[in-house]
């Protein structure tokens, strides 16, 4: 049964799609949808925000408030490892203490680890909710959180190539737009079907051995176009194939496990240092040994278990002489200093692979 | 079997030394381990540290680096344990769970090993197992370890009872009396916190220290001001100013720059602490005192002014 409630979950990346459908499809609850990330949601959030958290508590508190002037009443913040874990507390004080009113569902008050949680918190949100239903639900927004993954790892490995000069970027931009509409399973896998033959009809002027980057970094920026000025779009477009494993299917709904990754990267790192490192650091090495022509690390101001992750990062670089670009976003950089930064090292990177020809 | 010639272990007088230091140092002395502990912390240690570290690396971190760098050479083994947390909601934060092995990659090319021991009972590793695994590391029979391990706690809390017992009178003193709230290792390193307690009794201020307190009774408290707070340390903080609010007459929350659970639950308290002077103060390991001085002094007349006693 509906319950009345409007629920918001701030921006994240192109996420909220699947949040969409899983609030709509699974709570049976309205979604809101504020607007997309822009300048003024970061100045939102860095007036209200404490000088030193990271990057994206600021972002998100914007896009939080965004939502509530959107007509949200009911607000989501998930838990976590890091200082994530803490973000809800303090952004629903913050947000009170200026006078906003809402219902805030703070996930890190129901992690303790036992699934009767997760039950507690679906019943604070719609105690009417159905959860037989919501669960087939839960599968479909993975399903999109996959769906997703796979048509952007494809279209940032292509566009850089794209032979007509856009037709990819658009096809990309419709499924997009219409993973936000979809209501069921069938719509979902046909939107995905489609997409994808379309995608692949499209004629590529690929060379055999194109310049390959991996990217790697922190959960939030590297996977958020707005919040790393669009630096996988950048970059693609100097004729680069870009690679990112990191992102929601491979580091939530497929992680192979710390223990799993850990063996490749043990002479490296001894424990896990937090919650990426393993994984990043893992990924910087497969595409080290891949070959790969360079290495991006993506990062937010004040992110600490990503600055953790540099030093190890640096060894790999001057181990498998692989040249290691480290970005920093604070909620002041501009597009002209990254683009400057890009150019050189694709320069740099350009001139290395034809060194060795 | 012990081992022929016991190795020597470096110990960085910085972070977990000043929580655990009894500990390791009783633990490696009954074991026969020589220990060698690194110069207290001034300027060059601090330089040192923020030439290794990324720019972006906390205080406490650069001057932990600089300790490690002026024992490189002098000892086998440098000590550092990684420390992820004690259960749920009692997390460290990241930068204990990386420690060792940031520090190792950033002195790869100096030759120093180093040994670590690990705590994560998340995980299911307790800190008796890791320790027998350290001293079984350096070759010694496994009975010697745990009695050795053993003996080392007992020393931890002998020296911790008699702390605590040595500031609960300061609780009754007649004198304007101030919560001072940071870490261990801010409060405890002469060249970052002791200089704020030092000013503030030449003031005729009675600082005490929130972090010298019953850990298990403030772990229980600290929900009281915040629910979701997860950092062991912090909650010893919070939850020590949840039990003690009411017998002080100022709060200062001291903190170093940038320390990431600070930045967060200090923003918190300042808007949850109503009804009582509170200053936050973060420390940026600039040589000059005269700006801090001016801080507190302005503070210390507020509360003096607050309560009649300054006219």
């Amino acid at each position: 049964m509906k319950t009345h409630r409007k629920i918001a979950f701030p921006r994240y990346a192109e996420y909220n799609c699947a949040l969409k459908y899983f609030v709509e499809q699974g709570l049976d609850a309205d979604y809101i949808l504020q607007p997309t990330l822009t300048r003024r949601t970061e100045e939102l959030g860095a007036k209200y925000s404490p000088d030193f958290v990271c990057t994206p508590f600021k972002t998100l508190l914007g896009s939080m408030i965004e939502s509530l002037e959107a007509g949200a009443d009911t607000l989501f913040m998930t838990h976590g490892f890091c200082r994530l874990g803490y973000f809800g507390e303090l952004q629903e004080q913050i947000l009170r203490d200026l006078g906003y009113s809402f219902d805030f569902l703070n996930l890190a008050e129901y992690s303790t680890g036992k699934k009767k949680d997760w039950v507690r918190a679906i019943k604070w949100v719609n105690p009417k909710a159905n959860l037989g239903k919501l669960t087939l639900r839960v599968r479909d927004t993975m399903k999109m959180v996959r769906y997703l993954d796979q048509v952007t790892a494809f279209y940032y490995e292509n566009c850089g190539f794209d032979a007509t000069g856009g037709t990819l970027h658009d096809i990309y931009q419709q499924f997009l737009a219409a993973m936000y509409t979809v209501t069921s399973r069938r719509e979902i896998e046909a939107l995905y079907q489609r997409t994808m033959d379309r995608l692949r009809k499209v004629p590529l002027d690929k060379p055999a051995h194109p310049l390959r980057v991996g990217i790697v970094g922190e959960l939030y920026t590297v996977m958020d176009p707005f919040s790393n000025l669009e630096l996988e779009k950048k970059l693609a477009d100097m004729g680069v194939e870009i690679h990112r494993w990191m992102n929601l299917t491979n580091r939530l709904i497929d992680y192979p496990g710390e223990k799993n990754l850990h063996p490749a990267i043990q002479d490296l790192c001894t424990y896990e240092m937090g919650p990426t490192s393993t994984a990043n650091i893992w990924c910087a090495r497969k595409y080290a040994q891949q070959g790969f022509d360079g290495l991006i690390h993506i990062k937010s101001a004040s992110c600490t278990p990503e600055i953790d992750v540099m030093p190890v990062l640096q060894n790999i670089s001057s181990d498998c002489k692989i040249p290691l670009l480290c970005l920093t976003y604070d909620s002041q950089t501009s597009d002209v200093g990254l683009m400057t930064r890009l150019e050189a090292f694709y320069d740099m990177i350009d001139a290395k692979k034809r060194m060795r020809r | 079997m012990t081992a022929s010639t016991p190795p020597t272990i470096g110990l960085p007088r910085a972070l977990l030394y000043y929580r655990y230091g009894p500990l390791w140092r009783s633990f490696f002395r009954t074991l026969g381990v020589k220990t060698v502990v690194s110069s207290p912390t001034s300027r060059k240690t601090l330089d040192q540290g923020s030439a290794l570290a990324a720019d972006e690396t906390c205080l406490s971190v650069k001057i932990f680096l600089g300790h490690v760098q002026e024992l490189v050479g002098s000892c086998d083994y440098i000590l550092i344990p990684r420390i992820s947390n004690f259960g749920r909601g009692r997390s460290m934060c990241v930068r204990f769970e990386g420690l060792y092995d940031v520090t190792r990659n950033l002195f790869r090319g100096s030759g120093q090993k180093f040994i670590s021991y690990n705590v994560d009972l998340l995980q299911n590793q307790e800190e008796a197992p890791a320790f027998l695994a350290l001293g079984q590391s350096l070759g010694f029979a496994p009975k010697e370890v745990k009695k050795a391990y053993t003996d080392a706690k007992k020393r931890e809390q002998q020296v911790w009872k008699a702390r605590l017992k040595a500031q609960e009178p300061l609780y009754r003193d007649k004198s304007l009396k101030i919560l001072v709230a940071g870490h261990g290792y801010i409060l405890d390193d002469p060249y970052v916190g002791k200089v704020i307690t030092d000013f503030l009794r030449q003031s005729g201020v009675t600082p005490i220290r929130a972090d010298l307190v019953d850990r298990a009774a403030a772990l229980k408290a600290s929900p009281k001001l915040s629910p979701t707070c997860k950092w062991e340390f912090s909650r010893e903080l919070v939850g020590s100013i949840a039990l003690h609010r009411e017998q002080v007459s100022g709060i200062i929350l001291l903190s170093a720059f940038p320390c990431g659970p600070d930045a967060m639950v200090n923003e918190l308290l300042l808007r949850r602490l109503k009804g009582i002077p509170v200053l936050n103060l973060v420390l940026d390991g600039q040589s000059g005192t005269a700006g801090v001085e001016t801080r507190l002094e302005s503070f210390v007349d507020i509360i003096r002014f607050k309560e009649g006693s300054l006219s």
